[in-house]
């Protein structure tokens, strides 16, 4: 046998090939079962006013609102892996991670990352972990950590936004809308509003432990401070919108957007 | 002679009161008109009876006797008119003593100030929904004044009262808790234990300010807060 034979030397390259692909898939499976991951992916037609419920017990929960009349769930969990039964219940999509485990003592991280029509209603909520919440032009924006991780709400138009944790950041980026309610409320870290300037809405933010409430462009005018400072109240034009901040041992800022 | 004419005149024909012209026009018309003959049978028939029975049969014994018997009968059916209350009675009624005077004018006076007060603020408040109001001066000058009469809770006793809830809800919620931590991994166990850290060092920082200043609201709404975040996440965690 001769490797100079163009048909024995093609064979051998082939079966190289071959030998080194099935290596590299034996390999991938293999670290895939010693990484404990899973993947979990699920789609459901959405009509007008649909809205999401989660609740997940930790990893990170991004949703972002696209220009489908669809949900898309997509979800990675880590060994020892959740169990996840998403309900379809007219208009409401529950999920539902906690109630799901619950009594299982150790269960992995399930990291989401859901799509939604940009006017659904999204309520989230994780027990350890980062909430990010992206486009979405309906009435109600929820995102609540009970104890740790970050919340990131960008280009939000809704509303009736609430944003809730224990420790951990608090950046909200959107529009007051006229009439709307948004709370936020965190124990330790800090607490940045992007809005455009000039906006309408009465305010009340609370930084009772750093008195550090920093309101940029919207100082002055109809603002004062209560309670040595701790507290600033007022009004930013017609004042048509409701804003309560509340940052226990952390501070509060406005920026223009 | 028409037979209405003759009826009107029978009666006096029969007692011999017509002249005697009417008389034969009478007679002549009953001779010829049947029906009306018949009527001054029937006449004559009811006349001859009456003469032929004795007179106490027809006529009332006492005609005035009963008249008083029917009217004392229709009297008593009428409703007597309620006599007239005694006038010592009558006096009692409306007679007060001064200090019920004083207390009645006290009482009138103290709730239409109360009522105009109350409707001046309202009218000068902002709506409930509106934020900008909280600054701590949340209790109205009603609930201030039911307070100083000792008809409603003190802010602190009110407060006090609360914290003792809160308290209660967190104990038990913390037992909760405890029985399953063990379960959870290193990370859950550790996460948790740095944030109930975190509230109860605000619960400490709030009560050792309100024990200085027990009159700062804002503290106090912020204490209310803080016990309703640790509540909060023993409670979410406790499902775990």
């Amino acid at each position: 046998m001769h490797l100079s034979d163009p048909f024995i030397a093609s064979r051998a390259v082939r079966k190289t090939t071959i030998l080194l692909l099935t290596s590299v898939v034996f390999f991938m499976l293999f670290a895939c079962a010693a990484s404990g991951q899973r993947r979990f992916s699920k789609t459901y037609p959405a009509g007008d006013g649909v809205r999401l419920d989660l609740v997940n017990r930790t990893g990170t929960v991004t949703v972002e609102g696209w220009n489908r009349r669809e949900i898309n769930i997509s979800a990675v969990l880590e060994a020892p892996a959740a169990l996840i039964d998403p309900q379809d219940l007219s208009g409401r999509i529950l999920i539902d991670v906690v109630k799901d485990n619950a009594g299982r003592g150790d269960v992995g991280n399930v990291n989401f990352y859901i799509r939604v029509p940009y006017n659904a209603m999204v309520d989230i909520e994780t027990r350890i972990g980062n909430l990010k919440v992206t486009s979405i032009r309906s009435a109600l924006v929820r995102a609540h950590v009970s104890a740790e991780g970050d919340i990131e709400l960008t280009n939000i138009m809704s509303t009736g936004v609430s944003a809730e944790n224990v420790s951990g950041d608090i950046f909200f980026d959107g529009e007051i809308q006229a009439g709307g309610y948004y709370r936020f409320t965190s124990m330790q870290g800090t607490i940045n509003l992007r809005i455009p300037f000039p906006s309408n809405f009465k305010l009340m933010a609370t930084a009772p432990s750093t008195r550090s409430i920093n309101l940029g462009y919207f100082s002055g005018g109809n603002m004062r401070a209560v309670g040595d400072g701790r507290r600033i109240v007022g009004q930013a034009g017609d004042g048509n919108a409701n804003i309560q901040i509340t940052n226990q041992r952390g501070t509060i800022a406005f920026i223009r957007r | 002679m028409h037979c209405d004419e003759c009826n009107e005149l029978l009666s006096s024909f029969m007692d011999s009161d017509l002249a005697e012209v009417q008389a034969a026009a009478v007679r002549q018309h009953l001779a010829v008109c049947d029906p009306c003959a018949k009527v001054c049978e029937e006449l004559a028939a009811i006349i001859d009876l009456c003469k032929s029975q004795p007179p106490n049969e027809l006529v009332p014994p006492n005609p005035d006797a009963l008249w008083c018997r029917i009217n004392n009968i229709i009297e008593s059916e009428v409703k007597p008119e309620p006599l007239p209350l005694p006038a010592q009675a009558r006096r009692r009624l409306w007679r007060f003593t001064l200090p019920q005077l004083a207390s009645a004018v006290l009482c009138i006076a103290l709730i239409s100030s109360l009522l105009t007060v109350i409707g001046i603020r309202n009218y000068f408040r902002p709506p409930t929904d509106d934020v900008s109001s909280g600054t701590g001066e949340s209790q109205s000058l009603l609930e201030k004044l039911m307070s100083k009469v000792g008809l409603a809770d003190t802010p602190q006793k009110a407060r006090e009262r609360r914290l003792a809830q809160q308290q209660a809800a967190i104990e038990y919620w913390d037992r909760r808790v405890s029985e399953r931590k063990a379960q959870w991994n290193a990370v859950m166990q550790e996460k948790f234990d740095k944030n109930l850290n975190i509230i109860n060092e605000s619960v400490n920082d709030y009560t050792r300010i309100l024990q200085q200043d027990p009159n700062d609201e804002i503290t106090g709404e912020m204490l209310d807060s803080a016990m309703d975040e640790k509540m909060q996440l023993l409670r979410e965690f406790a499902e775990l």
